[in-house]
């Protein structure tokens, strides 16, 4: 009996500091964690001012619709703009009696050093003409300090790269009820076009 | 005298590689993925059971420590393995320098516990380690999601290959080493 005490406890040890590390064995990339650290669904969307293309300054909670944001940063190499042609097939997808009266969308830019508001202008324009109900933004009046918070609170994992303009970033879309609750998370890596719209038409629905 | 010498001079031999590879060069091993997790870690690792067979008076010859000591290796070697914890080494260097020591650890626990434990706890942990090898490896190869913000799909996927071959030659030596053990025995009795 007292030989399988110290391997029972070692094996113990670990499996709890793993458990740890990974919020119960759910969370095993630094994506993953950062979204469940923020909380589980249904949450409060952290509120901040933005600004869109049009020099327009918002709240999402103010909207008092259902919104889709996104978070991308204009030089990004690729995968930002993947999400955001998968965001406008989406956009052509759902019906235009929901797009804009009862859903919009938000592409949010994070990066606060390099873009501005004549740059998502600019951005914007290379999606379809009328993308009415898809607004461009960017944060207004905040701190990086600041928006780093925000960003853990909305479950964003975000770090610039080493030497390089490279920011390595989480590319979830969060459905925000107008309620400003965060009631749904797509990771379009793992789910396709039509899965979003249909969640997304459930979650009108109910 | 002569002996102590050739130790003295491996340690501070140990301790330049292990500085190379932690400091002076982990810039460039933290670019890719093959070269963070094929070449750094088993780098330290090799250094750790070096400092192991220098310090070959450390050695765990009581089976439940050893199976204990088997068991926080190999968490260890999960642990490094998990997208978050290679993710985390390179945003940060200081994680990088703690996994560095972590595996240096490793590594010297295995050359003082391993050679000394239960026959079958020393196959079981070879073949879990083989195990651990070739399921990672086949995880980061078949996966085309990034799992590591810090490097590309590619290097993910290339990084799963070279894994999966380590640890089929893992589990091949393994193998070999069973039936040569279970021979050995056998011409014994």
């Amino acid at each position: 009996m007292k030989n399988f005490i110290p391997p029972f406890v070692a094996l113990v040890i670990c499996i709890a500091v793993i458990w740890k590390w990974t919020y119960g064995f759910s969370a095993f990339t630094v994506f993953s964690y950062t979204l469940r650290d923020a909380g589980t669904t249904p949450r409060s969307f952290p509120d901040i001012q933005l600004i869109n293309q049009d020099s327009i300054v918002f709240h999402i909670k103010d909207k008092k619709k259902y919104t889709l944001v996104n978070f991308v940063y204009l030089n990004c190499p690729n995968v930002c703009h993947k999400v955001n042609n998968r965001l406008e097939e989406i956009y052509n997808k759902i019906d235009s009696n929901i797009v804009p009266s009862k859903l919009e969308l938000v592409t949010v830019s994070f990066d606060l050093k390099n873009d501005n508001i004549k740059k998502i202008k600019n951005y914007r324009n290379h999606f379809s003409s009328n993308i009415q109900g898809w607004s461009f933004a960017l944060p207004y009046q905040i701190s990086q300090k600041d928006f780093d918070t925000y960003f853990k609170q909305v479950g964003i994992w975000a770090k610039a790269a080493p030497k390089s303009n490279v920011i390595n970033h989480s590319i979830y879309l969060f459905l925000i009820s107008p309620e400003n609750k965060v009631i749904k998370v797509f990771d379009p890596a793992r789910e396709d076009n039509a899965t979003i719209i249909n969640e997304v038409y459930t979650c009108l629905k109910s | 005298m002569f002996k102590k010498l050739v130790h003295i001079f491996v340690l501070l031999l140990i301790a330049a590689i292990f500085y190379a590879v932690s400091f002076y060069a982990n810039d460039w091993f933290s670019l890719t993925m093959p070269r963070h997790q094929l070449l750094q870690l088993p780098i330290m690792l090799v250094l750790g059971i070096a400092c192991g067979c220098i310090f070959s008076s450390f050695k765990i010859k009581n089976n439940a420590y050893g199976i204990a000591l088997l068991i926080f290796i190999m968490a260890s070697l999960i642990f490094w393995m998990l997208p978050r914890s290679i993710d985390l080494t390179i945003v940060y260097p200081w994680f990088n320098r703690i996994m560095h020591l972590h595996i240096l650890l490793v590594g010297f626990l295995i050359a003082s516990v391993l050679p000394y434990v239960l026959f079958e706890a020393k196959i079981a942990f070879l073949l879990m380690v083989a195990s651990m090898l070739i399921t990672s490896g086949g995880t980061l190869k078949v996966f085309k999601i990034l799992l590591c913000s810090s490097f590309t799909i590619e290097q993910q996927n290339e990084t799963g290959l070279y894994l999966m071959f380590i640890g089929i030659i893992f589990f091949v030596g393994s193998i070999i080493f069973f039936f040569r053990e279970i021979a050995k025995a056998h011409k014994k009795n």
